[in-house]
């Protein structure tokens, strides 16, 4: 949706522009990638971008897990949505960085942990490839369409609130961040017909079960909190999480939630007949 | 033991003695038959398999594949619309790679709709990973449904069979066929043991969502098993005659290619009708012969370069249009010999059941013979057609 | 019976599976799977849940999986349990689809394998439209509800069909044995898994499994949703076992369907006048389930008597 506002936008503003999601498997809440390209005159390019003049960032504990600025031109930009200033953000490489906290912006302004419209704003602001006014406009015709005058108008109002609040500067370069490794056969390698067992690679499992590589934090603006004297043991929470991530220690009689694979979904603690979970934020 | 039996009823016969373990099956003329005498094997007992009357020719397709992933020996057979119908699924079952064999009565795909032969039902499957094979006996047919599984079930291979007899003209034709022992069929056909199905006590998963960044090398791979085919097919034909005394050439079969300088290129029924006529033109001293196209998957590209390389013109019979001004056939053999300075005359005939003469296969030779000359004739004939000129 | 406390700590599905939060085909899975044990074989049609559930080269599914099309799970399941017969295994072949893909796409394969009584079992996620195209109506979709092929627009507001009587199809099969469940009732769904994996022949599970984008709903509200459905009537708790039809709970007082409604984004738009249609049909449905017409403050609407002319409302609900 930003990728798509923003081209929007740039061509209002007499220019030409695409945007395209990368088409991904994933759910409502899994990281997603899309991408924007601006140029003065027609593009004719039909691949992804490899070497991006800026990367913008939606949600910072990607970081942790992502070189998200692997591909980026030396010259290039990063954008932000983080609390921290640029200086206190760490993308492995020292390189002109925005941030702005577009989360809390969207609670704000639109009620709602939605920061595409707010991060385009820390965009204009940062890269001046368009103007504040422009991105305005774009948002609000395009979500003004479909959801109403007054949609379009709070979210033009958090891309301005973000603008105003974002602050330039450089990124720190020490962290070393090694890509994740991916299993990636030859022809030949690849099982037949692609019938897999359980089985191990250089990359991790395959397989039946293996999902358990795939670690799902960050899909996670909540996290639960269970009160141990409250909780009765109902284990409710144990049978409704669609996740299976809370498990039974039988010895002890009691419940462990592992958070790598908790997607915040809230069901737990809707459930709990005690009360004895409670929802905080996931990253301040 | 010799029978005077159908093609349909040979077929089955051939699945019987493959003792296979799963049919799925759904009627459609010309094919009913074989699925009649499949359902009479086991309900007297002659043939201890699950027969599965499905609802339809997708379900049909889609009980075979899942059963050849749970480790079973799956026979089927159809035809034209049915064919058209499990088209989805006959694309699932190649990659995944699960052996299953299913004739097919070759038979027009309308509309309009009609009965008779024409191959515009398999050829519309060419692409879909199934090895293609046309018979042009009921003899050939009960032994190529025996081959059909020891290809499909080869580890080298892996893929789904799919083997094509002439609706009516050998389906529901009676000639003699010699029909092979149990004992001598056990021995040529081992049990079915694939490495991975589907069993709890060691899960898989089968037929997973597949990202871009897998299915490229599974498709190279799929496209490498049709290579090794082309060798097990050779292989398993010398077997074959060597253990049953009947060796039908394996990818591609000649008859009097030898000293030949014009040739035709045949499938399926015409092939037995132009043997004939090549006997009765070589007693008036024509140098003729037939390439029979046994296999269309794969396609047997280097055997037909070598079979061609001494003739002066070469015909291709098509049973079917390919709307780029041939048949696919004459698409396939073109390409094929790209490089070799051979005319090649197409030959469209026999649509829709119209009967193929020798008179037709006569006329398909004259024309060659011309181009061998150095004559002018055209690309494409479509012979005994209505407002055309031959 | 199992209770909760009783169910197997295996993770046959296992976490970082890629569902959305809060997702009710998820968490019905999970513990369908539970239930149903080691000894099974998993058939998933194209759907979501084949897609969150195995992307190359990952799974989660700890027993077998095979997946090969969208309208074929009822012959699938016929297939491999021939296979499993034939060599003598005993397995439980379990097919896991959609509601577009038993409703309307796979229904003709799904009726195959009920006539001929194949000894498998079929489960249905119902959530109530085409979810993994995202969000595209199917014969399972509600009066009313918005969907992406049936959007709220300024003619057409929402679905103009109720939702398809699949249990009766079903049903008319003669078969063992037809459940509906709902995972926001524990107790009665792990019966009702158990009960179909003990029956021998052609069994049907019909859960109801919200979906947060589709439904528009809050992921904390999952179980929750399907609570309020039951107490609203619109999804019924029931099975027929060889032809006898048994309710297996009875909610107390019928509560206005609105309640249901207005907690999902797809229904948000309902003018009173599709509210109170739809709240007719749920009447009518309660008093066909529960032999009692439902609570009068919400059921005064006289659909009760014989209707002897065919009004517009009439013609719209049960066809012409
Ligand atoms: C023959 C065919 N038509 C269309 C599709 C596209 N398709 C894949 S999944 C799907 C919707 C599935 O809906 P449903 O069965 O309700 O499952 P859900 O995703 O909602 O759980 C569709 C339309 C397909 N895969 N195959
Ligand atoms: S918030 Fe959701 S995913 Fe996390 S533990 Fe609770 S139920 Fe499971
Ligand atoms: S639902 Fe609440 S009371 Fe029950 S086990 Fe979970 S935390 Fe404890
Ligand atoms: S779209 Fe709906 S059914 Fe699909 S994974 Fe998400 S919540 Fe589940
Ligand atoms: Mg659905």
């Amino acid at each position: 949706m930003a990728a798509q506002t923003l081209a929007e936008a740039a061509v209002n503003e007499g220019n030409y522009a695409v945007a395209f999601p990368f088409f991904g498997a994933e759910r409502r809440g899994a990281p997603v990638l899309a991408f924007t390209r601006i140029d003065s005159k027609k593009i004719f390019s039909k691949t992804q971008v490899y070497a991006p003049d800026c990367v913008v960032v939606l949600d910072d504990s990607l970081l942790d897990t992502i070189d998200v600025v692997a591909g980026l031109k030396p010259q290039g930009m990063a954008i932000i949505n983080s609390k921290e200033k640029p200086e206190d953000i760490d993308l492995g490489k020292i390189i002109k960085t925005a941030t702005v906290n577009a989360t809390s912006i969207a609670l704000e302004i639109l009620k709602a942990p939605i920061t595409n419209t707010a991060i385009l704003g820390a965009f204009a602001k940062a890269t001046g490839i368009i103007r504040i006014e422009s991105l305005e406009e774009s948002i609000k015709e395009k979500f003004g369409e479909k959801l109403g005058a007054k949609v379009g108008e709070r979210n033009a109002l958090a891309a301005r609130t973000a603008y105003e609040r974002t602050i330039t500067g450089k990124s720190r370069g020490v962290k070393k961040l090694e890509a994740r490794k991916q299993w990636l056969p030859t022809h030949q390698e690849i099982p037949v017909g692609g019938a897999l067992i359980e089985g191990k690679t250089d990359a991790g499992l395959i397989g039946p079960g293996s999902f358990i590589e795939n670690k799902v934090s960050g899909w996670a603006t909540y996290r639960p909190l269970r009160d141990r004297a409250k909780c009765t043991m109902c284990l409710l929470c144990w049978f409704y999480c669609p996740e299976g991530t809370i498990h039974r220690i039988s010895d002890r009689g009691d419940l462990m939630t592992n958070y790598d694979y908790c997607k915040g979904c809230g069901v737990c603690a809707n459930e709990c007949p005690v009360d004895a979970i409670k929802m905080v934020r996931a990253r301040a | 033991m010799k029978k005077v039996i159908t093609g349909d009823h040979a077929v089955a016969i051939g699945a019987k003695l493959c003792r296979v373990e799963v049919v799925p099956a759904f009627p459609i003329t010309p094919q009913t038959l074989i699925i009649e005498h499949i359902a009479d094997f086991v309900n007297d007992g002659e043939l201890d398999a699950k027969f599965l009357t499905m609802e339809s020719e997708h379900s049909v397709m889609s009980a075979a594949a899942a059963a050849s992933a749970a480790g079973a020996r799956v026979f089927t057979a159809t035809s034209s619309q049915g064919l058209a119908f499990m088209h989805e699924m006959l694309y699932a079952t190649a990659p995944l790679r699960l052996p299953v064999v299913m004739a097919n009565a070759s038979r027009t795909l309308g509309g309009p709709p009609g009965i008779w032969c024409e191959y515009n039902d398999s050829m519309g499957a060419r692409d879909s990973g199934w090895l293609q094979l046309y018979v042009e006996d009921n003899q050939e047919a009960l032994d190529m449904v025996i081959q059909s599984f020891r290809i499909a079930e080869d580890k080298r291979v892996l893929l789904p069979v799919m083997p094509c007899l002439d609706g009516f003209v050998l389906t529901h034709t009676v000639e003699p066929v010699d029909v092979p022992e149990q004992a001598e069929v056990d021995s040529f056909l081992l049990p079915y043991e694939p490495d991975i199905i589907l069993d709890p006590k060691r899960p898989a998963m089968i037929g997973t969502f597949m990202p871009s960044e897998y299915i490229m090398e599974l498709r190279r791979q799929t496209a490498g098993a049709f290579e090794s085919a082309k060798e097990v097919i050779q292989q398993i034909n010398s077997e074959f005659a060597q253990k049953f005394g009947r060796d039908y050439g394996g990818l591609i079969d000649t008859y009097m290619m030898e000293d030949a300088s014009t040739a035709l290129i045949t499938m399926g029924t015409v092939t037995s009708t132009a043997r004939e006529v090549v006997d009765e033109l070589r007693q008036k001293g024509e140098k003729v012969g037939i390439i029979k196209l046994r296999f269309f998957r794969p396609f047997p590209s280097y055997e037909l370069k070598k079979a061609v390389s001494y003739i002066n013109a070469l015909g291709v019979f098509d049973r079917s249009i390919s709307y780029h001004g041939g048949g696919p056939v004459y698409n396939e053999v073109r390409s094929s010999l790209f490089g070799m300075k051979i005319p090649v005359i197409n030959h469209l005939a026999g649509i829709g059941g119209r009967d193929v003469t020798t008179k037709q296969i006569m006329k398909m030779f004259e024309l060659t013979q011309k181009a061998a000359n150095g004559e002018k004739v055209s690309d494409v004939y479509w012979h005994n057609t209505r407002g055309e000129t031959v | 019976m199992i209770t909760i406390k009783e169910l197997s700590d295996d993770n046959l599905f296992t976490a970082g599976h890629t569902a959305c939060p809060g997702c009710g085909v998820a968490m019905s899975i999970r513990n369908a799977i539970r239930v149903l044990g080691k000894d099974t074989v998993i058939y998933v049609p194209a759907s979501c849940a084949v897609v969150f559930g195995t992307t190359f080269p990952y799974g989660a599914w700890k027993v077998p999986f095979f997946h090969t099309a969208f309208e074929n799970t009822g012959a699938c399941l016929s297939g491999m349990q021939a296979a499993f017969e034939k060599k003598g295994k005993k397995v439980t072949a379990v097919g896991f689809a959609g509601d577009g893909g038993t409703y309307d796409i796979g229904l003709q394969s799904m009726s195959g394998a009920a006539e001929r009584n194949d000894d498998v079992l079929y489960i249905c996620l119902d959530n109530e439209a085409y979810m993994n195209t995202g969000i595209q109506r199917s014969g399972g979709t509600p009066f009313g509800a918005w969907t992406t092929t049936t959007p709220v627009g300024k003619v057409i507001q929402g679905n103009r069909r109720f939702k398809k009587n699949l249990g009766d199809i079903v049903a008319a099969h003669e078969i063992p044995y037809y459940a509906t469940l709902s995972i926001g009732h524990p107790l009665d769904f792990i019966r009702k898994v158990e009960k179909a994996k003990n029956i021998r022949g052609f069994r049907f599970l019909h859960m109801f499994t919200p979906c947060i984008p589709g439904w528009k709903m809050d992921p904390a509200k999952t179980v929750e949703v399907t609570k309020r459905a039951v107490e609203s009537g619109m999804w019924t708790l029931y099975e027929i076992e060889n032809g006898e039809k048994r309710i297996t709970h009875k909610p107390g007082k019928m509560k206005s369907v609105k309640d249901y409604l207005m907690m999902q984004g797809r229904f948000r738009h309902m003018s009173e006048e599709d509210i109170k249609k739809l709240q007719m049909w749920v009447c009518r449905k309660w008093n066909l389930h529960y032999k009692e017409k439902g609570a009068p403050e919400v059921c005064e609407i006289p659909q009760f008597e014989e209707h002897h002319a065919v009004t517009e409302e009439h013609r719209e609900m049960h066809g012409p």
